[in-house]
């Protein structure tokens, strides 16, 4: 047991305490900041806030307010300016003083109709913004209760329940239904990274020729006992770290953006979550065990595992198709294939009902495949751990005898 | 009582026949020299007595029984393919391999400053593995062999890579051991070396045993019963009881006349009032002997 302890602070040290690990730690959370960042600034330039003129023959606009907030770099308020006379307005939109003009007909309480003019079609943001003002506006000159008044601004608020209450959507919660997405694809990242790190960590044994010292001293067991653990837990600690990550990143903007503080995540997706890990966890590290036995350096030893890794990936890559149809043709075939099926039985548990016992048979496929995973790694390793310089192939690993 | 024996085992790779119905035993306190040509099957069989590859038939008795775990604790291996972990601290290296032999981590760092002390490796702890030389790397691979004082060291070529005064310090220490009571198995091509540290030896080729016992006794099958000797000046052109006289750079070597006894003619020797350095039994050095063995073994083959 202390030998298989020392191999897995062995692993653990040797990759969490190296420069590589800092780089890959730091990349992901940097790399969503930065695309947030850049999505916002996006956002924030594209608004044109100059102001917007309206001409208000209806006589709808009593008080020319604007959004109750000062606004801010990401939300930009847009100025409107009353015109009396449109001739007016068409100057000014000429000189560039405005960027359009709403015209509001006197004929607008009947036929709710709005004319904007403009040379270069303005922003959603605008006509939002002018919508908002003109609804304040029209509720301010009814005599309503201040809850009604509220209500009607607001709008509706469809809750969609699907029939075994396993699922809930609000309108206004459509980012809840990404939670449990998230978690699947970051879950997955963490599998194939702690599957990479053990790949190195095996042919590394061999590129370094340590294999025949380390079986004189340890089981081939305990050997690869203690590289998956502590490769494991250096996944692991990745994960944890991202999940501090995310929620440092989520009480920060929790700040500025309210709808982030619901963010949630449902227990029985949780659990089925982790039914999903397990074996998948086998099945990647198993398979990785078995590429850094047959190969010979770990450049190569990468590019063969690719080959696995791709399909893996393959459904996060069509996860539209998936998302928009979760129990289609194709959905379900990726469901049923054992390298595919990690991703995709976690995206369609986020979107949709998967009947149990279609689930009960993925996740069974899934497990009996890991289970092959590992006697094929057990033979690769036998046969290949000697092996330097040599590649082991696959012919060899399913011959009838095996020479120890 | 032996502390391995190895009793008729045949290992067979495909079509080659590695090891062919092999039968040896080492004693404690003794350097045991397994020699052969390449490919004799030397690893393969230092490979099963290490239950890196089962036997196909046979059996190996290591510290009185099969191999288990706890045994591997005992036993040094210098593999013939070196290998430390490269991109590691020379000492991170080192306590990490002690520590898979059971020793704890405060006991296997006192031993190994200790031991990168007497091998001038100190100063280069911290570096990494791979920045070290060729022979310092050898030099910590030895250390790994030793450091948690195994009963049985396995040592395959030590010496290759090691400056004469790194040789010497290297012999000094196998040969403590061996006082110390520990067994020693050998496996190297440098014939000098095997000749001034193997109490016996075994030559193996085509995976079989070709010669076994103490060096002595192999040498002596093999003498030819000729005579070195130095004289101070220089020697008579015929002497009694000698066929023929070769002269070898300052040296003579006696050639005998049938049945006649070496103390023979070193009485007629001083009878001639030839003045003597030495005067030697020309035993054949091992390589002419290996040579010689091979060779023949190569024709029996080809026969």
């Amino acid at each position: 047991m202390t030998k298989i302890w020392h191999i897995i602070k062995y692993e653990y040290t040797h990759h969490v305490f190296r420069k590589r690990f800092l780089f890959s730690l730091l990349s992901l959370p940097l790399v969503v900041v930065a695309m947030i960042l850049v999505a916002l600034l996006i956002g924030a330039f594209s608004v044109d806030t100059s102001p917007v003129g309206y001409i208000d023959h209806a006589g709808i606009i009593q008080e020319p307010i604007s959004a109750e907030d000062g606004g801010g770099f990401f939300n930009p308020v847009i100025p409107f300016q009353a015109y009396q006379e449109e001739e007016q307005a068409i100057k000014d939109l000429e000189d560039k003083v405005i960027q359009a003009y709403f015209v509001i007909p006197e004929a607008y309480p009947r036929s709710i109709e709005i004319e904007l003019i403009y040379f270069e079609e303005p922003s959603y943001e605008v006509q939002n913004q002018f919508t908002d003002l003109v609804r304040q506006n029209l509720l301010a000159s009814e005599d309503f209760d201040p809850d009604v008044k509220q209500r009607l601004e607001e709008g509706n608020l469809i809750t969609m329940t699907s029939l075994d209450g396993s699922h809930e959507m609000r309108e206004d919660q459509w980012y809840t239904i990404f939670t449990p997405f998230i978690a699947g694809i970051t879950f997955m990242i963490v599998v194939m990274t702690s599957g990479g790190y053990l790949l190195q960590a095996v042919v590394e044994e061999k590129e370094n020729r340590t294999m025949e010292i380390m079986i004189t001293s340890v089981t081939p067991n305990q050997l690869m006992t203690g590289k998956i653990i502590g490769n494991i837990a250096v996944g692991l600690t990745q994960l944890v770290i991202w999940l501090i990550f995310g929620w440092i990143g989520l009480k920060i903007g929790g700040q500025f953006w309210p709808i982030l503080q619901d963010f949630s995540m449902p227990t029985n997706y949780f659990f089925l979550l982790l039914v999903v890990m397990l074996p998948s966890f086998v099945m990647v590290s198993a398979i990785m065990a078995a590429i850094g036995s047959t190969m010979t350096d770990v450049r190569e030893a990468q590019q063969v595992s690719g080959l696995f890794s791709l399909p893996m990936m393959i459904p996060y890559y069509i996860s539209s198709t998936i998302m928009m149809n979760p129990n289609g043709a194709l959905a379900v075939i990726l469901s049923y294939f054992p390298l595919t099926s990690p991703i995709t039985i976690l995206m369609r548990l986020a979107f949709t009902i998967v009947p149990a016992w279609e689930l009960a048979i993925n996740i069974m496929i899934l497990i009996a495949f890991a289970i092959f995973a590992i006697w094929f790694a057990g033979r690769a390793f036998r046969l290949g751990m000697l092996r330097y310089g040599k590649k082991l192939s696959i012919k060899e690993i399913f011959g009838k005898r095996i020479e120890k | 009582m032996a502390i391995i024996n190895v009793s008729h085992i045949s290992k067979r790779f495909g079509e080659t026949q590695a090891v062919n119905d092999l039968s040896f035993e080492v004693k404690p306190g003794e350097i045991f020299g397994l020699l052969g040509p390449n490919g004799a099957g030397k690893t393969t069989t230092i490979r099963m007595i290490l239950d890196i590859f089962e036997p196909d038939s046979g059996e190996i008795s290591v510290l009185g029984g099969s191999m288990n775990e706890e045994k591997k604790n005992h036993i040094g291996y210098l593999p013939e393919e070196r290998g430390l972990y490269q991109d590691i601290p020379l000492e991170r290296c080192l306590t990490f391999l002690a520590t898979l032999k059971g020793m704890d981590e405060k006991k296997a760092s006192a031993e190994l400053r200790e031991y990168m002390k007497q091998f001038d490796l100190y100063e280069y702890r911290d570096k990494k593995v791979k920045e070290l030389s060729k022979g310092m790397q050898q030099k910590a691979q030895l250390i790994t062999t030793l450091v948690h004082d195994p009963e049985i060291v396995i040592i395959d070529e030590p010496f290759t890579s090691l400056d004469p005064v790194n040789t010497e310090m290297v012999k000094d220490i196998l040969e403590m051991k061996r006082d110390e009571g520990k067994a020693i198995i050998m496996s190297t091509h440098q014939m000098n070396q095997v000749e001034e540290l193997c109490d016996r030896i075994l030559l193996i080729d085509h995976g079989q045993r070709v010669l076994y016992g103490t060096l002595r006794e192999i040498q002596n099958n093999f003498s030819s019963r000729d005579i070195m000797v130095t004289p101070l000046s220089t020697l008579p052109d015929s002497i009694g009881g000698v066929r023929e006289i070769r002269k070898l750079n300052g040296r003579y070597r006696l050639v005998l006349e049938e049945s006649f006894e070496p103390n023979k003619i070193l009485k007629n020797l001083i009878n001639l009032g030839v003045e003597l350095i030495e005067f030697e039994i020309a035993v054949p050095p091992l390589n002419e002997i290996f040579i010689k063995v091979v060779k023949e073994q190569e024709g029996d083959k080809n026969d």
